[in-house]
């Protein structure tokens, strides 16, 4: 337990009280997506996998495939972290995160037992060795989808600014269209982004959420390498889950990431503040807009998406009543579509349609292609389906291109 | 698994459905923990009914089986939960059954299931304009049946509970208190006693021995308009104690009119702008319809403060205000008071309830006892990091308070036995001063029974025996029937 071993603070701060997984606010209508669509037992939420780990360390409760369930049941999404809020009374600092107890559980019984994780995620971790992708793409789907299109191969020129498209982008049709439609948008700015092409590789986030940090770090050293040599002073993300893994963990390398690292939506918010685009067609819409954890729970990019909506003619925003830090995850999180099917996930993302709903909302709008394949899969099996957007796809009808 | 516990939860599935019970080890394993140092419960199933029916076939199979059951909550008692018969326990998570079932503006009731956590059955009312008195529950962590069945019955908090719906062990279904069920011609009874003996007091306090509360019917007030604060700064205790006689003669604490009292240096722990005093500070809270209403209510406590020589300053001001706002109509009701300690270490929690009349001796002794254990663990290299005091009275007569210390490191096991030790050993010490505690779940319904009368001590056992016969449900709670015997409360 030897990863474990290194968050045992976290074990112990934690006072056991359930707030993590009781609290009701105005703003917060549950903390866990995983309690309120699984069957609810203590350990589908913070306080019982916290509890888990406790009786690991002190050999109370011994290891078992049974654990498994408790370990990968997690969006590691952080509300509870959030909701629970204990910090320090002399220092300010955080004295609990799940997402580090889960993590580091999982890493530990990926390294001691990896027969006991279910085989949905072992194959992501074999892809990866594969492909150094967790789909299974061919590398040369990574150059594929900007054919023809105005851009820099950042590997042969220098380009000031690049685009890291992620795996899951360039991994469909309809999500590549989404890539396509930045970088458009972005030439409108009078922007020529880079591109890596099969040099780019996975971030790593899939990686280390299913326990394999040797993966991940791995990935990170490959990326940063290549990244470092292309000289550019700014990455751009269309991923919530890479923009994360780059700010917060390539910044924090041994070698780090030497560019600044952005969202799409904080650069789309700039250059419409900057009057470099101008959004002028849309249909009339009421909209919601889906903070995906790893941007706003995590990052604090909160205004950018929404100063970008507001900036579209006809669109209504509205807000569901968990929102902003209190957003409580689509369902993708953590690695939450490979396990069990996906049954899970997607009755999170039917919640998190229903909460639209309830808003008043005629479409839900997200930045994550997670969160939106998530959502849209839950799409699918509603009655009452509500389209499920990303914000790209929004801005680049509204250029009247 | 054993084929015995397979053949439970064939049953239970029949009951539930299979979603909603377990038996696997981590599942299990996850109820054996609660918000204290005291433990949950070792469980061989785990079961989360969803209505009253559904308890009570549960109770009904189990009595026929003689299957131990023991019941949780938000599993935030802060002195254990029943520990039952390990290994051997039917767990029932209650917190599936979480939903509000009837605001009625017009009686001024909520009818909600008893899993339901008091934040979101406070939230409930409060968008419907109401709220209910419970101030002293933690908001966001303690279930509405745990509540009654632990703190709220000694404290004498909970008058506004008028009925509750209770499955008895055999499984039998009956309602307290007025409404359709006690009353065959008149529905809108909201009255708890409709002429006989109080039934909806018997299972008020009981830790839940006597029966499964599954629904339960409260009053709400009025989510007032206007809320105000004043806090004032004492040199001694006396005045203080004055100030609350004085308080409570001309007000009675209910409806929400509490004046709490914190100990000198308390303040410290949460705002390190105050400085460390040897004051207590004083806080009386106001709430009203009118500001005219709020007006001359304050006025009337600030008079009296002032007179037995309060002193507000600025900074008391400011926070007075501050708590005004949080607690206020525009508010989100964010704050739970017993989280808010989790950020200063291990906790060894020190409640008592005494009397008004005489408080100031006990509480001295209570205050000493608690100087010489913190030397003690000094001495042993346990450190403590911050001390709390703070008392209220619950109503004219009696006082329900804490002398909390909070330890670190939070990772040593030692520091945790220790810790164990000192609550029980306090809770001895104060019980034979004449304290009583709120919490009557875990070791503490034993702690408290081990000081009852003898005559009390047959009555509770003979309605005991008359309702659980077979001793299924909690089996171990309120054993500790031996007087001052504290190693039954272990």
């Amino acid at each position: 337990m030897k990863e474990l071993n290194k968050v045992r603070r976290f074990i112990y701060n934690c006072k056991k009280c359930g707030v993590c997984g009781n609290k009701v606010t105005a703003k917060v209508p549950y903390v866990c997506p995983v309690r309120q669509a699984s069957p609810g037992f203590e350990h589908f939420y913070a306080r019982g996998k916290i509890i888990i780990a406790q009786g690991v360390l002190e050999g109370r409760f011994p290891l078992s495939p049974d654990l498994i369930t408790a370990l990968y049941s997690c969006t590691l999404c952080g509300n509870c972290t959030t909701q629970c809020g204990t910090t320090d009374s002399d220092t300010g600092e955080q004295m609990v995160a799940t997402t580090k107890i889960v993590e580091a559980m999982r890493s530990d019984v990926l390294a001691e037992h990896p027969e006991w994780v279910p085989e949905s995620y072992r194959q992501v971790l074999r892809a990866t060795q594969q492909y150094d992708n967790p789909w299974a793409m061919p590398r040369a789907s990574r150059e594929k989808w900007y054919r023809g299109l105005d851009l820099i191969d950042a590997r042969r020129e220098p380009a000031d600014i690049v685009l890291f498209t992620g795996c899951t982008i360039p991994s469909s049709p309809e999500l590549s269209e989404r890539a396509k439609k930045a970088v458009m948008i972005l030439n409108r700015a009078g922007i020529r982004v880079g591109v890596l092409g099969k040099d780019e590789v996975c971030c790593g986030s899939v990686q280390r959420k299913i326990g394999d940090k040797a993966c991940a770090d791995e990935l990170m050293r490959r990326n940063i390498a290549t990244l470092n040599r292309t000289g550019c002073s700014k990455v751009v993300t269309l991923c919530a889950g890479c923009y994360t893994t780059l700010h917060h963990e390539y910044k924090a390398a041994g070698t780090p990431l030497s560019a600044t690292v952005c969202h799409i939506v904080t650069l789309l918010s700039e250059l419409l503040k900057n009057k470099k685009l101008t959004l002028t067609r849309s249909q009339h819409r009421t909209i919601a807009y889906h903070d995906p954890c790893h941007l706003g729970r995590h990052a604090g990019i909160f205004n950018p998406p929404r100063d970008i909506l507001r900036a579209i003619p006809s669109i209504t925003l509205v807000e569901r009543r968990a929102t902003r830090e209190h957003t409580i995850c689509c369902g993708a999180g953590g690695g939450m579509r490979l396990f069990e099917g996906g049954r899970l996930a997607v009755a999170m993302g039917e919640q998190a349609l229903a909460a639209a709903r309830q808003a008043g909302a005629h479409a839900l709008v997200t930045a994550c292609p997670f969160c939106e394949t998530n959502l849209a899969a839950a799409a699918q099996t509603s009655a009452d389906p509500l389209p499920v957007f990303d914000i790209v796809d929004l801005v680049y009808d509204a250029l009247g291109a | 698994m054993t084929k015995g516990i397979q053949d439970i939860i064939v049953a239970l599935s029949e009951i539930v459905g299979p979603a909603y019970v377990t038996g696997d080890d981590s599942a299990r394993f996850a109820y054996t923990m609660d918000a204290s140092l005291f433990g949950g419960t070792d469980a061989a199933v785990v079961v989360r009914p969803g209505t009253t029916e559904e308890v009570s076939r549960i109770l009904n199979f189990a009595s026929k089986k003689r299957f131990p059951v023991v019941t949780r909550g938000g599993g935030a008692s802060i002195y254990g939960q029943p520990k039952g018969r390990p290994g051997e326990n039917i767990l029932i998570d209650m917190t599936r059954m979480n939903n509000v079932l009837d605001l009625n503006p017009t009686s001024m009731t909520v009818k909600a299931q008893t899993g339901i956590i008091m934040g979101k059955l406070q939230h409930a009312c409060k968008t419907a304009g109401f709220y209910i008195y419970a101030p002293f529950a933690p908001l966001h962590i303690v279930s509405l049946g745990g509540w009654m069945s632990g703190a709220a019955g000694s404290a004498g908090l909970w008058r506004d509970i008028i009925g509750v719906t209770v499955v008895l062990p055999d499984g039998t279904v009956v309602q307290t208190g007025g409404g359709p069920a006690t009353n065959h011609n008149q529905k809108l009874f909201y009255n708890r006693n409709l002429g006989g003996p109080d039934l909806t007091g018997l299972f008020i306090g009981d830790g839940g021995s006597f029966g499964i509360k599954t629904e339960a019917v409260v009053r709400i007030t009025p989510y007032p308009r206007v809320l105000r604060a004043s806090i004032f700064e004492f040199d001694g205790l006396e005045r203080v104690l004055e100030l609350i006689e004085r308080h409570v003669g001309r007000v009675d604490p209910h409806p929400f009119e509490p004046i709490m009292v914190f100990g000198p240096g308390a303040m410290k722990n949460f705002m390190p702008e105050f400085e460390v005093s040897t004051a207590f500070t004083v806080q009386g809270m106001m709430q009203g319809h009118t500001e005219e209403e709020i007006q001359a209510k304050q006025a009337v406590f600030n008079r009296i403060a002032e007179e037995l020589g309060g002193v507000r300053t600025p900074m008391l001001d400011a926070m007075a205000e501050a708590m005004a706002a949080s607690g206020s109509e525009g508010s989100d009701m964010e704050m739970d008071w017993l989280s808010l300690f989790n950020g200063l270490g291990i906790a060894a929690w020190l409640p008592f309830t005494l009397p008004r009349e005489g408080f100031l001796d006990v509480y001295r002794k209570l205050l000493d006892w608690r100087t010489e254990r913190l030397r003690d663990a000094n001495q042993r290299g346990f450190k403590h990091r911050a001390t709390w005091e703070f008392f209220a009275p619950t109503d004219a007569s009696t006082l329900i308070g804490e002398i909390d210390a909070f330890f670190e490191p939070s990772d040593d096991p030692a520091v945790f036995a220790y810790i164990r030790d000192m609550m029980a050993d306090f809770q001895d010490f104060a019980h034979r001063l004449g304290s009583i505690d709120v919490y009557n779940q875990g070791i503490m319904s034993n702690i408290n029974a081990s000081f009852w009368s003898d005559g009390y001590a047959h009555l509770f056992q003979t309605i005991k025996k008359a309702l659980d016969p077979q001793g299924i449900l909690n089996p171990g709670l309120w054993a500790g029937t031996t007087r001052g015997d504290k190693s039954k409360c272990r």
